[in-house]
């Protein structure tokens, strides 16, 4: 049997007594903590976003578009004195991951509506539980048919959706290179993403009376030389690729290497600069990435030179021309936008109830002003192709917003 | 076809090889599985980053730069971390080779930014043409750099008097301490030379793709091609980097992209259970 000194029961009793009001403190902070995310001085706004892990490169640009806009807002006072809280959760390219931070947004450390859901796996997976919940989804990264159809109050789309990129990177080509009956290519990675994106590519080669060819690639692939054989063998007269930075990279190297001068377009995600630049000249001469978003210094639209002034006032220049920073920004604009709309009582319910009734983003100019309806949570839709000017070291358009519409009605 | 595919899994087998065998190197002098090797890459690509794009300096002065650089941040692992769990149980160590790697990527990211950088070098770009074989320069320079470091590194282990003290450390730390070796300042060798290695194969694939943090997983291709060559074999671990290279892109080929993983570690089970000192490597017998 074992006998305690008073020294220990004294330890012991302190030890005790310290744990009981750390809980009751605990108890008492979190009853304090609102459950929309509302505050007297803040609105907490989560963001769940792939920060590390093979599609950080373009996700985390994104997040720090979004919070460079949030932080502009706030600079000007916030929305009705209070300031826009950004709570960024990295998804690290992990189903189980976003799981996990998406109940913390919305139940820990509760936010008014959550932005960005990165990957398309993430999508699919939650889903169901967006739906049926009470956090709105505004804004997001990608666009996955499970979570987009059908239209809910809870989903807003905030990126160049996969069908209308599809449709648009083909009719383009179809009508300035006057391809009858084309052969394309989708090279995808091997997710959800890729497979919906190459359906959406078949179904806008099919009404040319085409064919599409489904080739994959691993995200963390080094050499694409078997994909490259293939695209060989089957002399596609256009090819289209989904993936990360080095999808394209290597594929564009390759194609140079072996001497194939096939028309080649990306989709949005693949428009960062350091890209082009990583593919060199001769290799990045028959690549172009189809976009919604117009990167920053193309133009001299309000919209454009506002984000790049701001960009470039704090130190972010090297990232305004990136597509992925200018869609974070644009969302933050949506964000903020939807905020404004609800006064000095912002609540989740009433935000849903405010943005299901509609609303238009006009960002300016950084992209064709987009509507959201009842009926319709797609998002911006009219896109155009970009490629890159290495003597002016800087994105050039091909064409206007205006001349793409006809392929995406 | 078969050519072309063959060429390239040798081109990329060649720096697979470059970073099994400092991955060998490291686990034969100081019994550490080092599953930051894929770090060690990634941290050549950012090496090269800074030294050429960030601090222009001119190319050869770039490469010592980087050479420079890798080997004092495997000489600060060794003496900071590695050498003060020296006895403690192996888990203990692969565990911090784990939580190395994993600050090493935060690290990188704090400083560069998630973003990827292009790296630009002076290396040739262009083809070659050997009859239907197109092989890029740029695969070339890094396959023959590859061979050279390998061949060099052999040459050193086998002909210099540091490179025997090494073995002879690597081969019983106990004999060498009695002999008047000093068997830290050989380990921190190895792991300068292993880091080295890694950081070359850095450098080249940083040029090949772009400089990202998703260079490890590149890197961590390294541990079934030291597994399938052996362990502690330094001719192992190149041959098994070379059989790597090629085995992926054949299954890539004429199977699918996805496949070439399954093929591949199905051999390094088969090696485990069948040969598991490797194809290379010795099978430690035991006197009772």
């Amino acid at each position: 049997m074992t006998f305690q000194s008073k020294p220990q029961k004294t330890k012991l009793a302190q030890l005790s007594l310290l744990l009981a009001s750390a809980c009751m403190s605990l108890t008492a902070w979190s009853q304090d903590a609102p459950q929309d995310g509302v505050y007297k001085d803040r609105i907490d706004w989560g963001v769940l976003m792939d920060m590390s892990g093979p599609t950080s490169a373009s996700q985390g640009v994104w997040v720090n578009g979004f919070r460079d806009y949030m932080r502009r807002v706030n600079e000007g006072g916030g929305v009705f004195g209070r300031k826009i809280n950004v709570l960024a959760e990295d998804n690290r390219f992990n189903a189980a991951t976003d799981k996990i931070a998406f109940e913390k947004l919305v139940t820990q450390t509760p936010v008014i509506a959550i932005s960005g859901m990165g990957a398309s796996v993430s999508q699919v997976a939650l889903a169901p539980t967006i739906k049926a919940g009470k956090v709105p989804i505004v804004g997001t990264y990608t666009t996955t048919k499970a979570l987009s159809e059908p239209v809910t109050p809870m989903v807003y789309n905030g990126f160049c959706g996969y069908k209308s990129m599809a449709q648009a990177g083909v009719g383009y080509h179809v009508d300035t290179l006057k391809l009858k009956a084309p052969k394309v290519v989708t090279l995808a990675i091997e997710t959800a993403g890729g497979k919906e994106y190459h359906d959406y590519v078949a179904e806008a080669v099919a009404k040319f009376g085409g064919t599409a060819t489904h080739l994959t690639v691993k995200v963390t692939a080094v050499d694409v030389t078997p994909q490259i054989l293939e695209i060989m063998n089957l002399k596609p007269d256009l090819i289209t690729i989904y993936g990360v930075s080095n999808t394209a990279i290597l594929t564009m190297k390759a194609l140079a290497q072996y001497g194939l001068n096939i028309p080649t377009f990306g989709i949005t995600y693949l428009g960062a600069p350091q890209m082009f630049q990583s593919m060199g000249a001769q290799a990045a001469a028959n690549y172009k990435f189809i976009s919604c978003f117009t990167p920053g210094g193309v133009d001299q639209t309000a919209g454009n030179k506002a984000m790049s002034a701001y960009a470039d006032s704090i130190g972010r220049g090297d990232m305004k021309q990136d597509i992925n920073y200018v869609a974070g920004w644009v969302t933050g604009q949506m964000a903020a936008e939807a905020l404004t709309k609800l006064g000095k009582n912002p609540t989740r319910a009433r935000l849903i109830e405010s943005m299901s009734k509609g609303f238009t983003v006009n960002s300016q100019g950084l992209a064709a002003p987009f509507t959201y309806t009842a009926s319709n949570n797609t998002g911006p839709v009219v896109f155009k192709l970009f490629g890159f000017d290495f003597a002016a070291n800087k994105f050039k358009s091909y064409g206007d917003f205006a001349d793409y519409e006809k392929y995406t009605r | 076809m078969f050519e072309q595919v063959f060429f390239s899994g040798l081109a990329l087998g060649s720096i697979y090889g470059l970073v099994a065998l400092g991955f060998a190197v490291i686990f034969k002098a100081t019994d550490v599985f080092n599953f930051a090797q894929g770090m060690f890459v990634v941290c050549g690509a950012y090496l090269a980053v800074t030294a050429i794009s960030i601090l222009q300096l001119p190319f050869p002065l770039a490469i010592v730069f980087i050479v420079g650089a890798a080997a004092l941040l495997g000489v600060l692992i060794h003496m900071a971390l590695i050498q003060p769990l020296l006895g403690r149980p192996m888990l203990s160590v692969i565990m911090l080779t784990i939580a190395l790697s994993i600050a090493l990527r935060a690290l990188i990211e704090m400083i560069f930014g998630p973003q990827g950088r292009s790296l630009t070098t002076p290396m040739p770009t262009g083809v070659l043409m050997l009859g239907s074989v197109r092989i890029s320069y740029l695969h070339l320079t890094a396959a023959l750099v590859s061979w050279a470091c390998m061949a060099g590194f052999g040459l050193f282990f086998r002909f210099t008097s540091v490179g025997l003290l090494m073995r002879a450390s690597a081969d019983s730390h106990e004999a060498a301490v009695v002999s008047g070796v000093n068997v830290n300042t050989m380990n921190r060798l190895a792991w300068a030379i292993g880091s080295t290695l890694a950081a070359v194969g850095g450098l080249f694939l940083g040029q090949l793709q772009i400089a990202s943090t998703e260079l490890e997983g590149i890197g961590l291709l390294a541990l079934p091609a030291v597994v399938i060559g052996g362990m502690q074999s330094i001719p192992g671990a190149i041959v098994g980097g070379l059989l790597v290279g090629i085995i992926e892109q054949m299954a890539s080929t004429y199977i699918s992209p996805k496949s070439s993983d399954i093929v591949i570690y199905v051999l390094l089970l088969l090696i485990l259970m069948v040969r598991p000192w490797g194809l290379f490597g010795q099978k430690e017998l035991g006197r009772v």
